[in-house]
């Protein structure tokens, strides 16, 4: 393992680190556009320069290895300079566009400038013009005047997607990032390249215009938009309320996992969220009947539940879970069917058009949560439940998020089933056509809106953290289950979600051991179950090489 | 002298963006196919290079001399060939100044304005040219004859001014001899 | 004068064909040097002090000993004669009138580095050359010369300055843009289709069956101490006779100037390029200087491809550079940023200062931004920029600053 000297610093690091990661490990910011870890080494923008000894000039850092005995200085006078001049380089052609750029706050000409810059632009003359607001696919916007060629984003879509849809054209100044003509960027990892862009060249049509990034907070999170749970950050906009139409998550971004999604998010869930602002959220419980539906309390609404579960006999109720419920809240659950007997319940609703996975990480199950509601034991048969419902053999309902009339089930026989129940209670996050029939409407809040954990396809176990505040009366599952397992005789686990999580690990065999703070934020795997790390992304597998 | 805005400047020459006078040129829309014969030239080149990509330039030749230039419906057709990625194609296309992305004409007549024949007056010879044919650098002449390229150093310094008209050098030139040159070309 | 080498046969009726270039000895050295073992090839070439010719003037002996002793896939040999430095015209000539010399000096190179594939990578505007080289290649072939354990490859360009980069060349040799490669890893040990190869200049290897030939004492005794050989120098410009000049590299420019019937025009001199357009430039009074690599580096300027362009008093130096910046704004392949912005930026002055709108702080600013780019690009392209965007100004300011009217 090769020992070298940074800046005065030793370090021992394995064979064929670069110096950028080197200097990193101690601290040292070696500032650089074109070098990222997950892409081949492209040696393009310059800026990473730093001075080694015996050798005459100064060396890229992205391209040097680590060796034995060397001395590296990335502050001497030489190496300032040298990043002085190219920022310089990277801002002739370079529009002011920062009032108007969505980067602004975020961009790294920005960061770079202020901290090694010339503040003394002596450019005079007219900039090289190129394309504005040009849409690259349905979630990338480019801006090519603004792009400094880094090519990070043609590397990713050849060496991550494989799909190679991007290419630098033309040479000298006029180079430009694009398509071929009349092709789109719609691969399912597009917005990908507008968090490795370091500019505002790719930015998110989701987000354009909508708030300026220094207003937004951020949490650590999970995807809940397939069975991965890849690793995000939730940006959520809570002090500039008027800004994007009153919407509180302003985004989501991925968050490196080495065994989970590495540093990429797929579209379907990077935009799985605007149901947490959307029109159709439940924000308080109601009571449904004939006249209409009516805004009730929470101890209304719990003591109506938990009465109903006391006065059906077990046998005519029956509970249709659902995945996307996190761990906390089906140990809840699992709590309340134990206290009444209830054995009729299950989470497995066919959905209307089966998902599919790809190549990468997205999978076919769009929930978070199946491998937990398998664990936890609510699963059962479906099917059965829907033909006791018809059947008039049930008496109540409880529908967890689904809506039962948009899944594969034929919606007639939902309708049938449902027109049969006495009393149908509907939990989640969004209103839906089967809410519309629940005499029961209990506000779930948004996993963004609380905290928990969820198991992912391979039984990684990963805590999800509280960004914004539940809209309205909503309460995480786990907490409105816990008063109506109250309400009803039986004594819940505690007021916050982690002593869900303890009666969760002590009841599940497979969940043994676990705490939140083992799983960090980087996550645990159950019992018995083991890693494969990020699958190999498909441009690896098959170069597309520029 | 060109503006330093020209798009000259950065590889597309203006040859190569739309000529304003292009009547007579190509077919609108040719069927962008290699005959089987072609076919058979495109594989024996591929296997020339340890990676058959290695072929691209000479097969976007054949392609430039089979179907005139080079469209986006050619680049498509070659990066089935190579099973690249259209985008990477077009990379090549736009980067090399010798592959047409607009209809040209019959003839190309290219003036070097780099050192040698700058001194030796290249400026009066494409002066010339221009008024000869009646069109601008990058144009193409109102029958499809000429299209009318200013370039860079072709190394035939010592034979200053000179021109490319097609495959040939054209050295020594003098109005007169610029005046015989372009009436042979039909 | 000198001895004519490299030039020996261009004045034979048909010197590009197979049967002549064989009556006058041609494929001998070939004969010679498959007697011989392939590190005594590249002992003899070390021995002759050949250095490139293609711009470099690396020590080309030195360079095939780079390729990995312990390498067991291929190794290629490709042949730039990807000619494109203004001023220059010389391998023109060798691909017309001599391609057998080209195709005897790559069958010995190979040899010596254990390649069995050449590639000869020609401009894409030099397309009767390529005709000439293609129809010598098939000669070569119908007489068993190739296909005998070495293959040659034609490969013709599209039209990019930049592809005259060795490694420049190896990307558009794949297939891509010419865009150079980072280095390391260099060529002899990852080149072209990642295997290791030697990339030499056209009339280096012409310069390989002489050395073979009349052994390599013979061709360091010509030169200098650290460059052996004759070599072909391109003379254009303000003089009489432009025209291609063969000379051993001990001869001056004076005397370059003088056989190529001085200077024309006011018939005064005032600059002359000495080794092609990259070259910095020297004035008047600087012309006693040996065209030899180490000669004129320590003139502060290059040899490069000893391309020597003649400029008379009545040349104006800022037009002379803004054909140059325009030259260089046009061929940057825009890979890495100070050479992809700051050509454009550099042409764009210079461009104003030409027309009578230059602002006083221009020159320093040319000045300032070449020095900074200098040294910091991935190839040598940005450099040669510099040469002229830094000789042109300093040695020839008051021309510049009489421009500048505030």
């Amino acid at each position: 393992m090769p020992k070298l000297t940074i800046d005065g610093k030793e370090i021992e690091v394995e064979a064929g680190t670069n110096l950028i990661e080197a200097a990193r490990r101690l601290g040292i910011e070696v500032p650089h556009y074109c070098y990222h870890p997950a892409l081949s080494i492209a040696g393009q923008c310059r800026l990473c320069m730093v001075d080694i000894e015996k050798t005459p000039r100064p060396t890229i850092a992205c391209n040097t290895q680590a060796a034995d005995g060397m001395v590296v200085h990335t502050d001497t006078e030489r190496v300032k300079q040298s990043r002085q001049s190219m920022m310089e380089f990277h801002l002739i052609n370079h529009p002011l566009d920062c009032p108007v750029c969505d980067q602004a706050g975020e961009c790294w000409l920005q960061i770079y400038y202020m901290k090694h810059g010339l503040y003394d632009p002596r450019m005079t003359d007219e900039k090289v013009h190129k394309p504005k607001a040009v849409p690259l696919g349905p979630h990338v916007m480019l801006d090519a005047e603004r792009c400094i060629l880094c090519s990070r984003c043609v590397r990713f879509c050849d060496e991550v997607t494989g799909t190679g849809e991007l290419g630098i054209f033309n040479r000298g100044d006029h180079s430009e990032i694009g398509l071929f003509p009349g092709r789109d960027l719609v691969n399912n990892y597009s917005a990908n390249v507008v968090d490795i862009c370091p500019v505002g060249a790719l930015t998110d049509r989701d987000f354009r215009f909508q708030v300026r990034v220094w207003y937004l907070d951020t949490a650590k999170s999970v995807c809940t938009g397939c069975a991965r749970g890849c690793n995000i950050d939730v940006h959520v906009n809570r002090r500039r309320p008027h800004h994007a139409e009153g919407r509180r998550v302003a985004r989501l971004k991925p968050r490196f996992n080495a065994e989970v999604n590495a540093w990429w998010l797929c579209d379907v869930g990077r935009y799985h969220y605007g149901f947490v602002d959307g029109p159709t959220r439940l924000a308080a419980p109601a009571r449904r009947g004939p006249g209409g539906s009516t805004e009730v309390d929470w101890d209304e609404a719990v003591s109506a539940v938990a009465d109903a579960l006391r006065r059906y006999p077990p046998e005519q109720v029956a509970v249709l879970a659902s995945p996307q419920m996190a761990n906390e809240d089906l140990m809840a659950l699992r709590r309340i069917l134990e206290a009444r007997g209830i054995t009729q319940v299950a989470f497995d609703v066919p959905p209307a058009t089966p998902a599919e996975g790809d190549d990468f990480l997205l999978r076919a199950d769009r929930t978070p949560n199946r491998r937990a509601a398998e664990l936890i034991g609510l699963g059962g048969d479906a099917a059965s439940i829907l033909a006791a419902a018809r059947g008039g053999r049930l008496r109540c309902l409880w529908v967890f998020h689904h809506d039962l009339l948009a899944t594969g089930w034929p919606s007639s026989e939902v309708a049938e089933a449902l027109g049969r129940v006495e009393t149908v209670i509907f939990t989640g996050t969004n209103a839906n056509a089967t809410s519309d029939r629940a005499h029961w409407v209990l506000p779930a809040a948004a996993w963004v809106e609380r905290e928990g954990t969820f198991t992912n396809f391979e039984g990684r176990v990963q805590r999800f953290r509280t960004a914004s505040e539940p809209l309205g009366a909503a309460l995480a599952e786990w907490d409105l289950l816990g008063r109506i397992l109250a309400a009803a005789g039986g004594a819940p686990a505690g007021s916050r979600a982690e002593h869900w999580f303890r009666d969760l690990s002590r009841s599940v065999p497979a969940f043994a051991g676990l705490t939140y703070q083992g799983i960090g934020d980087t996550g645990q795997m159950i019992a018995g179950a083991t890693s494969t790390g990020v699958p190999t992304p498909p441009g690896r597998r098959a170069p597309v090489t520029a | 002298m060109m503006t330093p805005s020209d798009p000259q400047v950065g590889a597309t020459t203006s040859a190569n963006r739309p000529p304003t006078k292009q009547a007579g040129l190509a077919d609108p829309a040719p069927t962008i196919r290699f005959s089987g014969e072609q076919l058979a030239e495109v594989r024996r080149l591929q296997a020339l290079y340890p990676d058959r990509r290695g072929a691209l330039l000479p097969v976007l030749h054949m392609a430039q001399d089979t179907f005139g230039w080079i469209s986006l419906q050619a680049e498509e057709y070659v990066a089935g060939l190579f099973d690249l990625s259209p985008a990477h194609v077009h990379e090549v296309v736009t980067f090399y100044t010798l592959y047409f992305q607009q209809p040209k004409g019959r003839h190309v007549v290219a003036v070097c304005h780099n050192l040698s024949c700058y001194m030796a007056g290249s400026r009066d010879i494409l002066a010339h040219v221009k008024r000869r044919l009646g069109i601008e650098v990058g144009e193409t002449t109102d029958d499809g004859r000429v299209t009318l390229q200013s370039v860079e150093c072709l190394c035939a310094c010592e034979a200053a001014p000179m021109a490319q008209v097609d495959e040939r050098y054209e050295m020594n030139l003098t109005p007169d001899k610029v005046d015989r040159i372009l009436e042979g070309l039909r | 004068m000198a001895e004519t080498v490299l030039m020996r046969n261009f004045e034979r009726g048909n010197s590009h064909t197979l049967a002549v270039y064989r009556g006058a000895g041609g494929y001998g050295a070939w004969e010679k040097a498959k007697a011989m073992e392939p590190a005594a090839i590249t002992e003899a070439v070390k021995q002759s002090n050949l250095r490139g010719l293609g711009g470099a003037g690396f020590p080309t002996g030195m360079k095939w000993s780079f390729i990995p002793k312990n390498h067991t896939g291929p190794v290629y040999l490709v042949v730039n004669a990807d000619e494109g430095e203004p001023g220059t015209f010389k391998d023109r000539y060798l691909l017309e009138r001599d391609p057998h010399a080209l195709i005897e000096g790559m069958l010995i190179a190979a040899r010596a580095i254990r390649s069995a594939l050449g590639f000869v990578y020609i401009r894409g505007e030099y397309v009767q050359p390529w005709r000439r080289f293609s129809a010598a290649v098939k000669e070569a072939y119908d007489a068993n010369l190739l296909g005998q354990g070495f293959d040659i490859v034609v490969h013709r360009g599209a039209g990019a300055y930049i592809c005259g980069e060795e490694t420049g060349l190896l990307s558009s040799l794949e297939g891509k843009k010419g865009w150079p490669k980072i280095k390391p890893p260099f060529p002899a040990i990852k080149g072209a289709f990642g295997q290791p190869t030697i990339v030499n200049n056209v009339e280096t290897l012409c310069c390989v069956p002489p050395i073979i030939d009349r052994g390599a004492a013979w061709f360091a005794g010509l030169g200098t101490k650290t460059q052996g050989g004759t070599r072909m120098y391109s003379v254009s410009g303000r003089v009489k006779r432009p025209a291609v000049y063969e000379a051993a590299v001990t001869v001056t420019l004076r005397q370059l100037i003088e056989r190529a019937g001085g200077v024309t025009g006011t018939g005064r001199l005032k600059a002359v390029v000495p080794g092609g357009g990259s070259a910095a430039i020297l004035t008047a009074d600087e012309i006693d200087v040996t065209m030899d690599v180490d000669g004129l580096k320590n003139a502060g300027t290059m040899i490069g491809s000893a391309g020597v362009m003649v400029m008379d008093e009545s040349v104006s130096i800022p037009e002379a550079l803004l054909v140059l910046a325009r030259f260089y704004a046009h061929e940057s392949c825009g890979q890495c940023t100070p050479c992809r912005e700051s050509t454009g930026w550099i042409y764009k002055m210079v461009h104003r200062l030409v027309e009578g709108h230059g602002h006083k702080d221009d020159l320093d600013t040319i000045l300032d931004v070449a020095k900074r780019g200098a040294g910091t690009t991935i190839c040598a392209f940005y450099d040669g920029a510099v040469g002229p965007y830094i000789s042109y100004i300093q040695k020839f300011r008051p021309e510049f600053e009489a421009l500048i009217r505030k």
